[in-house]
């Protein structure tokens, strides 16, 4: 199999200044009295991992240890400071359900709204149409604005137009989460599904025993590094260990 | 670009709808606006200027050209900020968000030029042919807007006070331009540096255009051409080399 993500060797950098400035006027005051000092945080030294087609990869980890941010660039929202990653194929990330959602306007508008984000066009999403709402289970609540969903429902109808517009990559944050234990079991069944049908997901999770179903292989991040990487399992075993 | 054609035009209707609320009578307050600023102005200055031929519609045509740049530089410098959750939580070209305001504020203008255009008719008893080259004269201005969008809305990420600047710069632009006064009334000796101000050249083309039927003389469309293609490259320029920190710095 082929690889679809091949990262690089990358590096992440956070300026970290003592005084954020964050207008002219700071700015010049700082000039004048000379206030140059910042930290610098690596958030990411030196990963570099490939991923097959069809394969689940986790990345694991602690809070702070770089997950969120590998993600982000592997989402192409953060550019890297150094090394570089190559992916082939169409991505959607859900780093967060329900990104360009207005408020004042309907369920149905919003659906094409969000897929039109996530890279569908709009004769793509007349075909999902009907799918995306009887999965969310929101068929009677089309014409609704979005201001008068609940929150479960707001998130429901994200996370359906999300599952529907997936294409060849999947990159996701904790956004499983969502719905009762029926609508989860749904979810769970819709990402086996993606697995069958050679998608690939890299999911960033601290529930491990989601991990543990979802993945083949995992990374386990700590403080911008590698530690371990390869079967899940052992990854898992390993993050354990070193949190106890 | 062009692969995210359906992703722009759905922004823009979003940006359109939630400007007149999603509904009809919306665009008719935001016409009135224009028209009563024009209304006011030509009560307090019709004493003064009111001796220039079609004083009142030259007033409406140079607020009209006027309201598109303020409105679409001022909307377009919160275009990046206001909409974070697009730039920090999914990919998409960041050029988009702003082209897509641009394009709404594009489209406003638009309906108030077509509204125009009867009253033109109606007050000065003919609408000359060179009506038609409006299009043109309107597209480099909304490439020249787009360019300043582009340069306020990246720096705007970097310097939250921008807003405030803006608003006093633009303020001092709309007196140096010749929107309530006519530009015979300028000194001979200051008439360079007049020109040498975009929206003046952009306004008396408008001018030209719609009123007097007189084509623009070559120097003007020279001078607008290059100022929408000198912002333009220098908004994309500076947008590029700013927006690889977008997502840290919101």
């Amino acid at each position: 199999m082929e690889n679809v993500i091949i990262v690089n060797n990358i590096s992440k950098k956070f300026y970290i200044p003592h005084e954020k400035k964050i207008t002219v006027f700071q700015n010049i005051v700082g000039l004048m009295k000379r206030q140059f000092d910042y930290e610098e945080f690596w958030a990411l030294k030196n990963i570099g991992f490939e991923v097959k087609r069809g394969e689940a990869f986790g990345i694991i980890g602690r809070n702070g240890s770089g997950k969120s941010t590998l993600l982000k660039i592997l989402a192409k929202v953060l550019y890297p400071d150094s090394g570089s990653i190559t992916l082939s194929g169409k991505i959607a990330s859900f780093l967060e359900l329900g990104v360009g959602f207005q408020p004042e306007l309907t369920a149905q508008e919003n659906v094409y709204i969000y897929s039109s984000i996530l890279g569908l066009s709009h004769k793509q999403v007349d075909k999902i149409y009907d799918e995306i709402f009887n999965f969310a289970e929101l068929k009677k609540f089309e014409n609704m604005k979005l201001k008068n969903f609940s929150s479960g429902m707001y998130m429901r109808l994200a996370f359906s137009t999300a599952l529907y517009a997936v294409p060849d990559i999947l990159l996701t944050d904790e956004v499983f989460a969502v719905g009762d234990e029926s609508f989860q079991k749904k979810c769970q069944n819709k990402i086996n599904e993606f697995k069958t049908k050679g998608k690939t997901i890299v999911f960033v999770s601290h529930n491990l025993v989601m991990v543990k179903q979802v993945c083949q292989r995992s990374l386990l991040l700590n403080e911008g590094q590698i530690i371990t990487m390869g079967n899940t399992e052992k990854v898992i075993n390993d993050y354990l260990a070193m949190l106890h | 670009m062009w692969r995210y054609r359906e992703l722009i035009r759905n922004l823009t209707i979003v940006d359109l709808k939630n400007r007149y609320q999603n509904t009809f009578l919306g665009f008719f307050w935001s016409l009135l606006s224009p028209l009563l600023l024009t209304g006011v102005l030509y009560f307090v200055f019709r004493h003064l200027f009111g001796q220039e031929q079609y004083f009142a519609i030259n007033l409406l045509v140079g607020i009209m050209a006027w309201r598109l740049f303020a409105i679409g530089t001022f909307s377009s410098l919160g275009a990046i900020v206001s909409k974070s959750g697009l730039v920090t939580k999914v990919y998409i070209p960041r050029q988009i968000l702003v082209l897509s305001n641009v394009l709404a504020n594009l489209i406003s203008s638009l309906l108030e030029f077509t509204v125009l255009l009867p009253i033109i008719f109606i007050l000065t008893g003919h609408l000359p042919a060179t009506v038609l080259l409006f299009p043109l004269i309107h597209f480099v201005y909304f490439w020249f807007i787009f360019g300043v969008g582009l340069l306020l809305s990246s720096l705007y990420v970097y310097f939250r006070d921008l807003n405030q600047i803006w608003e006093v710069l633009t303020n001092v632009l709309f007196f140096c331009s010749p929107i309530i006064y006519p530009l015979a009334i300028v000194p001979a000796y200051l008439i360079p540096y007049y020109l040498f101000n975009p929206i003046t050249q952009f306004i008396e083309i408008y001018r030209d255009l719609v009123i007097t039927g007189s084509l623009p003389s070559l120097y003007s469309i020279v001078s607008v051409i290059t100022a929408g293609i000198v912002l333009y490259f220098a908004g994309n320029f500076v947008f590029n080399k700013l927006q690889r920190r977008f997502a840290e710095e919101i």
